[in-house]
């Protein structure tokens, strides 16, 4: 099959543009969903490395469990938190939630 | 070989997914592309032989995580629906520096590497009774922890988004 | 009890400085009577330390008894007492002299406030004084020289009420510390070159020649500086004529027969070291003579008795260090000897004055007292003529000694030099004597409120005059042998091999003569107490005249260096202290903090994206550092 790299620069650009998505948009729901994009990558990294160089212990794939797990978690507060700001500013859009500022 | 051919299918349709999350001008559009990405990422678990994972994978995410976003999206639009919001901030080209800056460095070590000689082209098979039991014997208590978390995570999400008497 | 238990003769008054210290004031008579006491113990047990050290022999001497003091790592110190010849000499007229003031002052301090802390200062000053006198080790030395140094600074300073006197009190303490400095200096330079602080170790590794020529000159002068602070020599003369505002017991017990001679002491001792460094003994000449032309001179001016007394002290210093610098410690320990009895006496004499005139120590309103004072006057004109150098009285033999010991060594101009400063000498004290004892009183209501003194002070007059009288004399080798030395003074001292006396007549001659051209110079200018001729002669060169009233402006000219340079030199340090250190340093700092914060709060712009775009290029920056590092 392929080899271990190609896994590893797959999961590179994702969490690239998982990091790009994270800085650039404006929308704090498409912010967490470039949250998500970079802990998939994360895990598919965790994943990769388990297969091909772990398989007696495979360390990997627990903290894949864990991260995918924390995720779920994580993704449900933050959109409660989202809707909050919504429901108080009536705008989902970060760069309005700025009064704790000099 | 069919493998590998579907293996570089795959590879590709994920990252233009992905681009097509965070370069989208849509934001249900980016969610949809995000349920795409995820699945594609899910079938590269299958590629790697983690079934258990990859089930895991489709559940969670594209069950319950892509149904989450959704719903909040729809929750906190405002005005008329498709009407296109401004959706990239002023630091857009400084994103584009760190994620460049990011894959380059990422890309560069990950090739560069010399990785272990006992790593043959073909991923080992990980079993569920592997992972049963590592999860539950050696890394137990993470375990009950993360279901605490979880429990946790759960009643604080539904305080944070109740309605207050009189809202 | 014998010499090793010297120690006993210091600890004894330490012990009742204490008792007097803390409970003084609440015994009978204040304690003055217990101050007797210990200081007569000490006396008496001064002749059984001297008996058993003459009983031993000169092949035992010196005696020493040491305690371990101080053992840490390589650092071992031994401390204790070193008993030889110069030691007893020392030890004989500290205990002397300390006895006859204290008995003196039970009559003169009568009356005074702070009565029990005067007997409990005493105390304290003969123990330390004791000590200094019997250290075999340099930091045994050094600390004992503190102690008497603040024992004087006490002393001189009792009339604290004046403000003279606490001028004069700290002018003494700080001038001598200026020398002091120099003895510490002068001592670590020795222990470092040594490795130790005692100090016959010392003087044997210099005849071993096992330190260096410069080093050891350069070590010995330090040390003289202390000594010439001590002792007073110019430069540092102008405390001791200052110190004269405390009582006048403690002008006789310290500024004149006992602190003052620790720096003639302390040369004494380390003379072998003198001699080692070529040099060094030129330059303790060159200082006594000096000081003793210079002391000498400012002397005939001075109006004050106790202030002309004080010269002559300073003056007879010099004259003991012209005697060390010609390598004869036995003739300046004899000059020691000799003057501290007689100085003592004249100090007393001129207590017992002021306390019969109720406190008029002015020439100017005295005159005529011999009538109304015998005693006192007899035994001042004892001291008088001893110190003038008058055959058979205790000081012409010493200066006659001294006299013959430097046309022996440097030939013709210290002999030229000291002969003109005994012309002095005997030529101011002759002043003195006539003016206050002699013609016509200038104060009549002075005079007729004056009368002879209480026994208790005219008892130590007497003493000390029948000591002035006879105490000359063991510079025979006979005397010397009937006494139990084993000669004369000048074989019971030496430096290198014991020196037999023998009279010259041609010096001898000389000296009277000396003595008896001040004499008559003096007699003939005063004679009945009449001031036309020596008023005449002022003025015949007022600019001299002022010159030694102004005491060469000595104090005028350190006036004024405290004032130019150490006050300006402390407006530097405060500008220093107020725009770097404080401005600058302290203020310029905080605002620094202050307005960094205030450019730097713009950072919080409260923008959750901008925070993560911090994040992520803090993440990318390190992660290229460490590419970096990592090559």
């Amino acid at each position: 099959m392929v080899p271990l790299s190609n896994y590893l620069v797959l999961s590179a650009i994702i969490f690239s543009l998982g990091a790009y998505g994270v800085l650039a948009r404006r929308n704090a729901v498409l912010i967490l969903m470039s949250v998500e994009l970079m802990l998939n990558a994360v895990s598919l990294n965790f994943i990769a490395f388990a297969a091909y160089l772990d398989p007696t212990k495979v360390t990997g794939a627990i903290f894949a469990i864990f991260v995918i797990t924390v995720a779920a978690a994580e993704v449900g507060l933050a959109l409660a938190i989202v809707i909050r700001l919504f429901r108080n500013r009536a705008t989902s859009n970060v760069d309005e939630a700025a009064t704790l500022k000099w | 070989m069919a493998t590998e051919v579907l293996w570089w299918i795959f590879a590709a349709a994920i990252v233009a997914l992905s681009a097509g999350v965070v370069f989208s001008r849509s934001v249900i559009h980016a969610a949809i592309f995000l349920i795409g990405s995820l699945g594609g990422v899910g079938a590269m678990y299958v590629f790697l032989n983690v079934e258990f994972l990859a089930l895991v994978q489709f559940l969670i995410y594209g069950g319950a995580v892509t149904v989450l976003i959704l719903l909040a999206l729809m929750l906190t639009r405002m005005g008329a629906s498709g009407t296109p919001e401004k959706l990239n901030g002023a630091q857009a080209p400084f994103g584009i520096l760190v994620g460049g800056g990011l894959m380059a460095i990422l890309i560069g070590v990950a090739v560069s590497t010399n990785w272990p000689k006992n790593v043959s082209d073909k991923p080992f098979a990980i079993s569920i009774q592997t992972i049963s039991n590592r999860l539950f014997l050696d890394y137990g208590v993470p375990f009950i922890i993360a279901s605490a978390l979880l429990l946790v995570a759960l009643v604080g999400a539904i305080i944070l988004a109740r309605q207050e008497e009189g809202e | 009890m014998g010499a090793h238990q010297a120690w006993l003769l210091a600890a004894i008054p330490a012990g009742m400085f204490v008792l007097l210290a803390l409970f003084g004031r609440y015994l009978p008579r204040k304690g003055d009577y217990l101050g007797v006491l210990a200081i007569g113990t000490s006396f008496v047990l001064f002749f059984f330390v001297l008996g058993d050290f003459l009983h031993v022999g000169p092949q035992h001497w010196p005696i020493v008894e040491t305690i371990q003091w101080s053992n840490i790592g390589s650092f071992h110190l031994r401390m204790g007492t070193f008993v030889d010849p110069i030691t007893i000499v020392m030890l004989g007229v500290v205990t002397t002299v300390a006895l006859m003031v204290n008995i003196f002052s039970i009559g003169y301090m009568k009356g005074e406030p702070r009565y029990y802390w005067y007997f409990a200062v005493l105390q304290l000053f003969v123990a330390a004084m004791l000590f200094l006198v019997m250290a075999d080790n340099l930091l045994m030395v050094y600390m004992s020289w503190e102690l008497v140094g603040v024992c004087s600074f006490l002393l001189i300073g009792f009339y604290w009420e004046k403000r003279s006197a606490t001028e004069a009190a700290k002018k003494a303490f700080i001038t001598t510390r200026v020398g002091d400095v120099g003895l510490f200096i002068g001592i670590i330079l020795l222990w470092k070159a040594t490795g130790t602080f005692n100090i016959q170790e010392i003087i044997q590794q210099a005849q071993a020649g096992q330190i260096g020529h410069t080093y050891l000159f350069v070590s010995v002068m330090f040390v003289f500086l202390g000594c010439m602070g001590k002792s007073a020599q110019v430069p540092f003369h102008v405390w001791l004529p200052d110190a004269m505002e405390g009582p006048t017991p403690v002008s006789a017990l310290i500024h004149a027969a006992t602190m003052v001679v620790a720096g003639v002491y302390l040369t004494a001792r380390l003379l072998p070291l003198f001699e080692v460094a070529s040099g060094a003994l030129l330059v303790v000449t060159i200082v006594g003579l000096v000081t003793a032309i210079l002391t000498g001179l400012m002397a005939l001016a001075q109006t004050d008795i106790k202030k002309v007394l004080a010269y002559s002290t300073v003056g007879q210093l010099g004259f003991m260090f012209v005697a060390l610098g010609s390598g004869r410690p036995d003739i300046a320990m004899f000059h020691l000897m000799t003057h501290a009895f007689f100085k003592s006496l004249l100090f007393l004499g001129s207590g017992s004055v002021i306390s019969a005139t109720h406190h008029n120590q002015e020439m100017d309103r005295l005159g005529g007292l011999w009538k109304k004072m015998p005693i006192t006057g007899t035994t001042f004109l004892a001291g008088c003529l001893a110190l003038s150098g008058v055959i058979p009285f205790a000081g012409f033999w010493s200066k006659d000694e001294i006299l013959h010991a430097t046309e022996t060594w440097s030939g013709g101009w210290a002999f030229i030099l000291l002969s003109f400063a005994a012309i002095l000498t005997a030529f101011y004290t002759t002043r003195l004597f006539i003016r206050t004892f002699m013609g016509e009183p200038k104060d009549r209501e002075v005079y007729e409120h004056t009368h002879e003194s209480p026994l208790v002070m005219t008892l130590p007059l007497i003493f000390l005059g029948i000591l002035t009288c006879v105490a000359g004399l063991v510079i025979w080798n006979g005397v010397g042998r009937a006494l139990g030395f084993p000669g004369g003074i000048t074989e019971f001292i030496f430096l290198t091999e014991p020196e037999r006396y023998h009279f010259d007549w041609v010096l001898a001659g000389a000296s009277i003569g000396i003595a008896g051209v001040g004499i008559f110079g003096a007699a003939w200018l005063y004679w009945g107490n009449s001031l036309e001729k020596s008023t005449k002669l002022a003025e015949w060169n007022p600019g001299l005249y002022q010159l030694l009233v102004r005491k060469f402006y000595f104090d005028d000219f350190y006036q004024a260096v405290i004032d130019r340079g150490v006050l300006g030199f402390s407006y530097i340090v405060a500008w220093f202290d107020r725009y770097v250190v404080n401005d600058t340093g302290v203020d310029g700092s905080a605002q620094i903090t202050g307005y960094s914060g205030y450019i730097l709060k713009y950072l919080q712009t409260g923008r959750v994206p901008n925070y993560a775009m911090g994040i992520a290029l803090g993440v990318v920056g390190l992660a290229i550092a460490g590419l970096v590092v990592r090559g």
